[in-house]
């Protein structure tokens, strides 16, 4: 893409001053729908119990996996209830996954003081052989076996079995379906270039600079300061910077005022204001130049719960002056220049990888999208607001660009849906270990990772890995 | 610019050398390319560091990556061999000392954007149409729009799903429960003061007003506290004509509903001084009930209607009577303490003063017949200081009695239900409190109040 149009200018650079520098125009947004409506959150009153949102879900998803049912095993099968099972009657019952795992934290546990049980630590996954699967409608619950992946479902999917209900009460399942993938609305791409830039985890504050002369190339290049010619007329087109989250470090998050005494702490200031600060100073760099939206991450100064809210542009003084810069939710949705983009910062996928055997986040990001929701493991395991209206996470129609950022790599895969969808699934890195972003082409829908790099001391001749 | 040049410390960027000279990023570039060019043909001594930048594809990890790198000079061409398309190669820094990592760089680029912060792109190649500054006014535009829209929504969703936001009728119903409990408290005191007082008839059918009042009081209540505020405020506004009279009724009434005064004027103005205690009792279980609102803005009905500053005045003054103060006597002679204390309504005072001497004079009569169990007196003594003494008086005693008696009353009045307990409680502060009152009496109220509740 980029290095293509920019070869045959390459070296021009390299050359006596010439007259006339060219400057290039940045590429407009044709159009930009924000359609974070549903993440946004008015009032939040939690006061209402997490059950409602298990029930609008199934209430909802349940017309679509009932026709997915019938398309799979046939319109003669038998749909059922839980509580209208007959023992040995060939059905199809639709409801909402549990797993019940031993491993997984338990407040309760935890606090219950006749165990004397100390807090689990941590763990990257919390599967273990014993996981049981159980299938719960609106009134009844059943447990499942057969051939069903039990370590690779998580808690909170909705889904069809097929099976029959043995005599000793269980639900011998003899295959299963998802709602797939919705219909997708067809794609207006632009017609010529017109590229998007993800990048996710730039973990300011962090305290190491190894990845701050990355992001300053980052920058430049965007902002058509770095490279020779055609390079910075390829980067005009960039319509779009999209920051997925994880803005601030991990290290930002530490809270001394709980831990040290209230004299040691008195006058330090949270990790987060310097990062902030810093932040500031980027998206400003970025606003004078391309439209960026902002959404929050897991270690940034809004709430925990999904949909986490945007940020406030207090906190952006300088940056928030531009109408280029947008503050959005996570997850994040936009029809931005035809092409309707759909992603979230990460947390969902990777709630999903500790409570599930599968363990490429490119293979999770696809199975969401085939299961029919974003983050099926919230609220169980996973934050989340309690809905009753609506569950907005489930997918209503099918994007044309479907992200999550903090990946640990960069992958991308075009997915083709059985209805003729073709979705562009893009895992962004993590730039503070990676020092890659991501470059879609909304033409094609092809997407280039673009990785940054400085050199350091210990490098040896001829060495490959400069910086990645 | 060569001599310039020369002069540089350490490191130039074309970064650097864009912003300081004010020219476009790639007119740098090539000027550093071309000062380097010509330093080294002239083959001078000084030896120059050059890093370049390098981009281009590279294949990685099964995708062809667009790499874009720093590199110092002796590695540019094993960088350019890597790559398998070169997108672009220019001088990125010179600098006299060979740099052994990028920091510097780093540091370099940061200082001069963070110098030049408000037009990093002045210089840059891409200029972008969108990117414009808001005014300070179109911002404070954006952000209260933005305010009203997260409002309007709340609204909606208010209108469209009462459950959902829940909040806003539940904190109403909260708020109006709280009263309700206070009202309750008040109106279950009512009525057992209305026990205790049941050989009077007046004050009984007072009581049942009161009970009345305290029962219309929790709709009044429903209203947040602010609206309280500011309700009474609006009240004594109203009520101004009627001052005196309304300030009796309100010592009276439970605080509260302005509506309910008018009713009890005919029945208060009599019964006044009997009734002091009552309202102050009422004021004691209203701050018991962690309503020291209740009792200013109680005391702001009771008060003549008077602005703000005058309320506070006003709540000073019934607080000081229920804090030990006793009624008639004492609140003429404690509405004449007041005056020395800096107060913007002298008139009212007077006019609450003829108001109690009469009420004094005239419920001296009846004082006989029904006496409130707990009173306090305000007595200013000779230094002008305010000392209020808490006495207890049973039914049958007179008003010699009153003053006189301390201790006796608490005995007499042991068998009462809740509304006396706090009499012994009061008694046992009242003279222990004897200077303290008269030393706080100009202060806040409300920490005497808070004692008194218990």
């Amino acid at each position: 893409m980029f290095s293509e149009q920019a070869a045959p200018t390459a070296q021009g650079l390299l050359a006596p001053p010439s007259a006339e520098p060219s400057t290039f125009a940045r590429a407009p947004v044709s159009t930009y729908t924000d359609c974070t409506e549903p993440f946004r959150l008015g009032q939040r009153s939690f006061s209402r119990q997490y059950a409602h949102i298990y029930a609008t879900r199934l209430i909802q998803m349940r017309p679509l996996l009932e026709e997915r049912a019938q398309h799979k095993w046939g319109s003669g099968i038998a749909m059922r209830k839980l509580c209208e099972l007959q023992a040995g009657e060939k059905c199809c019952v639709v409801g909402t996954l549990f797993k019940s795992m031993q491993l997984q934290p338990s407040i309760l546990r935890e606090i219950s003081e006749e165990h004397n049980l100390l807090p689990q630590p941590p763990r990257t996954k919390y599967i273990h052989q014993s996981d049981e699967l159980i299938l719960e409608d609106e009134l009844q619950r059943i447990k499942l076996e057969g051939t069903i992946d039990v370590q690779k479902l998580v808690t909170g999917t909705i889904l069809a079995i097929y099976g029959s209900e043995k005599d000793n009460g269980k639900f011998l399942v003899e295959d299963h379906c998802f709602a797939d993938l919705p219909r997708q609305l067809p794609m207006r791409g632009p017609s010529t270039n017109h590229f998007v830039l993800l990048v996710s985890g730039l973990g300011l504050g962090s305290g190491s600079g190894e990845s701050l002369l990355s992001m300053q190339l980052l920058v430049d290049v965007v902002t058509g300061q770095l490279g020779a010619e055609g390079e910075q007329s390829s980067a005009a087109q960039i319509t779009r910077v999209i920051l997925a989250g994880n803005l601030l470090s991990q290290s930002t998050q530490s809270r001394d005022t709980i831990n040290k005494a209230k004299y040691l702490t008195k006058k330090t200031q949270a990790a987060s204001v310097e990062a902030v600060k810093m932040l500031d100073e980027i998206l400003l760099q970025l606003c004078t130049s391309v439209p960026v939206d902002v959404m929050p991450g897991e270690f940034d100064p809004t709430n925990y719960t999904l949909p986490q809210q945007p940020l406030h542009r207090c906190m952006l003084p300088l940056a928030s002056t531009y109408s280029t810069l947008q503050l959005v939710t996570n997850p994040y949705q936009a029809e931005i220049d035809g092409v309707r983009f759909l992603g979230t910062s990460g947390q969902n996928i990777s709630d999903i990888f500790k409570y599930s055997s599968m363990d490429d986040y490119m293979e999770i990001l696809e199975w969401t999208l085939c299961v029919g929701h974003i983050s099926p493991t919230a609220p169980d395991t996973l934050g989340c607001f309690p809905f009753y209206k609506s569950d907005p996470f489930i997918f209503t129609d099918c994007p044309h660009v479907y992200f999550c950022g903090n990946a640990p790599l960069f992958s991308s895969k075009l997915l083709k849906g059985r209805d003729g969808q073709q979705v562009l699934l893009v895992t962004v890195p993590d730039f503070s270990a990676t020092q890659t972003a991501c470059l879609i082409n909304l033409c094609d829908l092809s997407c280039q990772p673009v990785s940054f790099s400085g050199f350091s001391a210990d490098e040896d001749e001829g060495d490959m890995e400069i910086g990645h | 610019m060569q001599c310039f040049l020369c002069v540089f410390i350490l490191q130039v960027t074309y970064k650097w050398l864009s912003y300081t000279l004010g020219v476009h990023v790639n007119q740098a570039k090539q000027m550093l390319y071309d000062y380097v060019e010509r330093k080294r043909k002239e083959s001078s001594g000084a030896q120059l560091h050059v890093t370049y930048l390098v981009a281009g594809n590279l294949v990685q990890n099964g995708y062809i990556c667009h790499k874009v790198a720093v590199v110092r000079e002796d590695k540019l061409e094993a960088m350019k061999s890597k790559l398998a398309t070169i997108a672009s190669v220019h001088v990125y820094s010179i600098q006299k000392a060979l740099l052994k990592d990028s920091g510097p760089l780093y540091n370099t680029d940061y200082d001069i954007i963070k110098t030049n912060l408000q037009n990093c792109s002045k210089f840059s190649a891409i200029h972008c149409a969108a990117a414009v500054p808001r005014t300070l006014a179109e911002v404070s535009q954006a952000h209260t729009s933005a305010q009203i829209d997260s409002q309007t929504p709340n609204d909606m969703q208010v209108a469209s799903v009462p459950v959902t936001n829940g909040q806003v009728p539940s904190t109403a119903k909260q708020a109006s429960q709280q009263p309700k409990g206070i009202m309750g408290m008040f109106a279950a005191k009512s009525s057992s003061k209305s026990q205790d007082t049941h050989k009077e008839t007046k004050p009984e059918s007072k009581e049942t007003i009161g009970v009345s009042t305290a029962s219309s009081k929790p709709p009044a209540k429903g209203n947040t506290m602010s609206n309280f505020f500011g309700k009474a405020a609006m009240n004594k506004l109203k009520a101004s004509s009627e001052s005196e009279q309304a300030k009796e009724e309100r010592e009276v009434t439970k605080p509260s509903v302005p509506a309910a005064e008018p009713k009890l004027l005919p029945t208060t103005t009599v019964e006044k001084p009997g009734k002091k205690t009552e309202p102050v009792k009422i004021q004691k279980k209203d701050r018991k009930s962690r309503a020291k609102r209740v009792d200013l803005s109680d005391n702001e009905e009771e008060k003549e209607a008077e602005n703000l500053k005058k309320k506070r005045r006003r709540i000073k003054q019934p607080q000081s009577d229920s804090s030990d103060n006793e009624d008639g006597p004492a609140s003429s002679i404690s509405q004449e303490d007041r005056a020395p204390t800096p107060s913007p309504e002298p008139p009212p005072k007077a006019g609450l003063e003829p108001a109690s001497t009469e009420v004094k004079a005239s419920t001296g009569g009846k004082k006989r017949k029904r006496r409130r169990v707990l009173k306090s007196k305000t007595s200013l003594d000779d230094e002008g200081c305010m000392v209020t003494e808490k006495v207890f008086e049973s039914e049958s005693c007179t008003d010699s009695e009153e003053e006189f008696t301390k201790a006796k009353p608490a005995s007499l009045h042991r068998q009462s239900t809740a509304p006396v307990k706090k009499d012994p409680k009061e008694d046992r502060r009242g003279p222990k409190k004897g200077a303290a009152t008269a030393s706080k009496a100009n202060k806040q109220v409300s920490i005497m109040g808070f004692f008194q509740k218990k």
